[in-house]
């Protein structure tokens, strides 16, 4: 199948690069983010937070900020104590853990809010923060995760015992055999720092109470996760608590914040005043969320002609001071494990281990990019051992697209897909024999110039039955995610979503997809922005995450209009006397299937369903309204038995193959990208100008990762990562024009043949640009293992390289 | 503190004459967005990084952010919703629509602005020129390539225009 370039006006729309509804407000400022909202007699919030990585809090002396005029209220952890629960954790601890919204007993990481305070505007806030005393009593700070595990400073949490809080082995296969029989075996260490994608708009929350209960507003990511944390914190009921979440700026995964949302419904109750917070930049760097760093060892184990037999890794993952939701990025890599590969055997040793860093969570990918990074690295490896080409050694181990739909032996069932394809279409793209040319002139020439390719499945929608496996939990299973569709009486449509765009173009290509199935315009159809926890049908699992859009999310919306277009049919063919199957819809009316005329128009029998209630047939209920929760018929439960714990952990796969070239300058150790080609293969594209912006958005996040992004704490937890002008994004000027080659196979286990897109950049791109860097160092032996590769590293590999060159 | 002297600015706003009374602290944006309602100019890191917060400043770029709403005593100011709306959208409006110049639009404003005056000076820009213009506005969604397609579209529909 081609991709679709330019638009026709008429269906069907799936597939059509649509320009988005969205962009006409957008672009003329004209968008409601959470900031944009005012609310009479509206406060602002500020929140003191804690300079130190560990102290036990002594005292807190509030009285001369309660004092200061404009302030309407001041909480401090006292009082959360007393007017909250803890918030849940997502594993199961036996103790009573004390992780309330503000930092009760002692704070965990710079940047942990610890006292908060309303006040007439954020300046008058912020001044009041100011004159808050607190008695601190530093502790020793736990940075190294290595440490945390073998000798501890001290303990994060003192209740567990253990800065370990998660210690598992998975074993897939047969380990000890295949490393019995490899003729190669490959090791090494690899190691990611915390990185995140700091959407532009910093995370805030509205809170507001009534009678009807607490009101927030906030571009949450997880409204169901959010509102189930709230309920059980501030201990009232779920039905009074209601999420809005207005425009949101950019998620990518990091916009759950379920502290804020409590500390600003006290505020809020306090001062009996609407009050509004939102972090500024430093803020959201220090305290918001980040993506762990990570350390992986690593032994791959080839037969003589480069066959992967089997894999042993241990990984530690730096949770920072999270006990909310830790796992996630060690449960992530069991989706991309085994990457492109058939490999039948492995064993997996995770640690998630607590540190005095802010606590980590979901970031575009969460443990898939460095996942992929390690494996990628290690092919390189393992192909200069056994001396075949790493193209080479790719293509003798890739799945074939005759074994799908492939069963791993970790049980993911990938969908589909032709990876040698792939990686042909990405060569091709690329001239690669040019580029070899190439990169011999530029060696001659003394310059160090690199190829570097990666490989990748990304892994779609997420079975929380992961969580069984994970942490022994028991509640929570499947995923699923709802959708409501409308048909008004003049056949115009309105649907509303459990999931929240950040930036995905909902509004477009929801349209689409419900115009082909009700046979209308999509200007037709109007997708409601934003969410209402109170009017938009959600799960607990509703929300933005794991790329779950174009498979479980498109199902229910599918699903929804099937309903409607079903009742459609059946009430025209009780007004025309004709039977249902007979009948169809398309632009806006109903025909007999084959007929040059439509038999009557659309709006007549929608306006039917709602006014005209006696000639409706019988037993059929009034109204085109359907509201549709959607369980993905792919996801599973674990067995449940000590030694099988195969999973489906993700449901679809996406792949790709990236290639960069790059140029390493050996006085800066700067890194130039000259080129960047991505072929991928998303399925069935939606819409394919939206798909490929995000393949461009997402590998931009991995070249930030790759090459200047770190949220680098010193050995005392101080982060010295606080601005943009020490967290090094990358702009225009470093970024290249990405060549993008899209492939569609179609997914034969979603709805419309989709599959996801949102991470997929992110996930090769680390090892791209690690690969190519290292190729272009070639000539002094350099090896690449450490994240991110600036220029600092790069010069000191260099330096060391050429010093060994000159003893030798 | 929050007894700060309040004091009197004056300047236009997208050609409306606008007297305000600010706290010598306010920032321009602050002012915009908080005292006029002018709310597509959006603050993204309130230290000079990201641009998202970009105006108009007698016609020049500026970091609404990193000036106090004093400082722009009788200046004519430009913001978002001066360039046009979707009524009468500019030219870079349509482009960025076209070209699919946005995901989340949080950056897009401080980027219409800024590529408006550029546009302005560089009526036939190369890709080259419209990243160095743009280097200094951050994206998070877009990784620019489309945020520079959108700006050389730009280009060509007002190029096109001319009589
Ligand atoms: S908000 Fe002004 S430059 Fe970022
Ligand atoms: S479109 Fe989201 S920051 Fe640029």
């Amino acid at each position: 199948m081609s991709v679709k370039t330019t638009v026709s006006d008429t269906g069907p729309w799936v597939g059509q690069p649509l320009p988005r509804r969205e962009d006409a407000r957008l672009t003329a400022g004209a968008g409601t983010f959470t900031d944009d909202i005012r609310m009479p007699g509206m406060l602002h919030a500020a929140f003191l937070r804690s300079p130190h990585a560990h102290a036990r809090i002594v005292k807190i002396n509030a009285e001369k900020a309660r004092a200061l005029k404009g302030v309407h209220a001041v909480i401090t952890g006292e009082d959360v104590e007393r007017l909250t629960k803890p918030i849940s954790t997502i594993i199961p601890f036996k103790m009573f853990l004390p992780n309330y919204c503000l930092a009760v007993d002692k704070a965990r990481y710079v940047g942990e809010p610890v006292a908060a305070i309303a006040a007439v505007d954020r300046a008058t806030a912020e001044d009041a923060a100011e004159l808050i005393e607190v008695e601190y009593e530093p502790l020793p700070a736990v940075v190294d995760p290595w440490e945390a595990i073998e000798q501890p400073p001290s303990l994060v949490f003192d209740e567990i015992k253990s800065n370990v809080i998660w210690h598992d082995t998975f074993s897939y296969g047969e380990v000890d055999d295949a490393f019995a029989r490899a003729a190669h075996v490959v090791s090494d260490r690899f190691s990611v720092q915390r990185y995140i994608s700091t959407a532009l708009e910093t995370m805030g929350v509205i809170g507001k109470w009534d009678s009807s209960g607490l009101t927030l507003w906030s571009g949450d990511q997880r409204p169901g996760f959010a509102t189930h944390a709230l309920t059980t914190a501030l201990q009232i009921p779920h039905s009074q608590i209601r999420l809005v979440s207005p425009d949101i700026g950019g998620g990518f995964g990091n916009k759950r914040k379920a502290t804020y949302m409590v500390i600003v419904a006290l505020l809020a109750r306090a001062a009996d005043r609407p009050v509004k917070y939102l972090e500024d930049r430093q803020e959201n760097l220090l305290g918001l969320v980040h993506a762990s760093n990570q350390v992986m060892d690593l032994e791959m184990a080839l037969d003589a002609d480069g066959k992967i037999l089997g894999l042993k890794l241990r990984d530690v993952v730096d949770e920072g001071s999270n006990v909310i939701n830790p796992t996630l990025h060690s449960m992530l890599k069991f989706t991309n494990m085994l990457n492109n590969y058939t490999i039948p055997a492995v064993r997996f040793e995770g640690y998630a281990v607590l540190t005095n860093k802010c606590h980590s969570g979901a970031n575009r990918g969460i443990g898939k990019p460095f996942m992929c990074f390690v494996i990628e690295r290690a092919v390189e490896m393992a192909a200069k051992k056994v001396g075949i080409g790493s193209l080479e050694l790719r293509r003798r181990n890739f799945i074939p697209a005759s074994a799908m739909p492939y069963e791993s032996p970790m049980g993911n069932v990938y969908d589909s897909g032709d990876f040698l394809a792939t990686l042909d279409t990405a060569l091709k793209t690329a001239n690669y024999d040019d580029l070899l040319k190439q990169q011999e002139e530029a060696r001659r020439a003394g310059r160090y110039f690199g190829i570097g390719i990666a490989t990748a499945v990304e892994p779609n929608s997420l079975n929380l039955s992961a969580y069984t496996l994970m942490t022994g939990r028991t509640d929570t299973s499947g995923v699923g995610e709802g959708a409501l569709v409308r048909m008004e009486g003049d056949g115009s449509v309105r649907v509303s979503l459990g999931n929240t765009a950040s930036g995905q173009g909902y509004e477009t290509v929801v349209a689409q997809i419900v115009a082909d199935e009700l046979g209308i315009h999509p200007h037709r159809v109007t997708v409601a922005p934003g969410f209402d926890s109170a009017v938009n049908p959600w799960l607990h699992c509703s929300g933005s995450f794991a790329n779950k859009f174009s498979g479980t999310d498109v199902g229910a919306i599918i699903e929804a209009a099937r309903t409607i277009r079903g009742k459609i049919l059946r009430i025209a063919a009780h007004l025309t006397g004709r039977k249902a199957e007979e009948l169809t819809i398309r632009e806006a009316a109903i025909w007999v299937h084959g007929a040059n005329e439509p038999l009557l128009p659309l709006a007549k029998v929608a306006m039917t369903a709602y006014r005209d209630l006696l000639r409706l047939p019988e037993g059929e209920m009034p109204g085109l309204e359907a509201r549709h929760f959607y369980v993905d018929p792919q996801s599973n439960l674990p067995a449940m038995s000590k030694d099988d714990k195969r999973l489906r952990f993700q449901l679809t796969f996406s792949n790709s193959a990236h290639i960069a070239v790059t140029e390493v300058n050996p006085d800066t150790g700067a890194v130039k990208i000259h080129r960047y080609v991505i072929a991928h293969d998303c399925g069935r594209e939606i819409n394919p100008m939206l798909v490929e912006g995000m393949v461009h958005g997402a590998t931009t996040h991995g070249i930030g990762g790759a090459l200047y992004e770190d949220l680098i704490y010193d050995k005392n937890g101080q982060m010295l990562a606080g601005s943009f002008m020490d967290y090094l994004k990358p702009t225009a000027l470093d970024v290249p024009e990405f060549e993008v080659v899209a492939l569609e196979t179609p997914s034969p286990f979603t709805p419309l043949g989709a599959k996801g897109v949102g991470e997929g950049g992110s996930i090769p791109s680390l090892a791209a640009i690690t690969n190519s860097v290292e190729d272009a160092l070639k000539p002094l032996g350099v090896t690449l293992t450490e994240l991110p590769l600036t220029p600092n590293k790069i010069w000191d590999a260099i330096q060391k390289a050429r010093g060994e060159e000159k003893r030798a | 503190m929050s007894e700060l002297k309040q004091h009197d600015v004056a300047f236009t706003v997208n050609g409306k004459a606008e007297t305000l009374s600010v706290s010598p602290r306010t920032s321009l944006a602050d002012a915009l967005r908080d005292t006029l309602g002018l709310t597509g100019t959006h603050i993204g890191c309130e230290h000079g990084v990201c641009g998202a917060c970009t105006v108009l400043l007698d016609g020049k770029p500026v970091r609404s952010c990193l000036l106090f709403a004093v400082q722009a005593e009788g200046a004519a100011i430009t913001t978002i919703e001066g360039i046009g709306d979707a009524q009468s959208p500019h030219p870079l409006q349509r482009a960025f629509n076209e070209c699919h110049g946005l995901h989340c639009g949080f950056c897009t404003p401080g980027m219409i602005v800024t590529l408006s005056a550029f546009l302005k000076e560089h009526p036939q820009p190369t890709s080259a020129d419209v990243r160095e213009a743009i280097s200094g506005n951050l994206c998070m969604c877009t990784g620019y390539q489309n945020i520079v397609r959108s700006a050389l579209r730009a280009a060509e529909l007002i190029e096109g225009a001319k009589p």
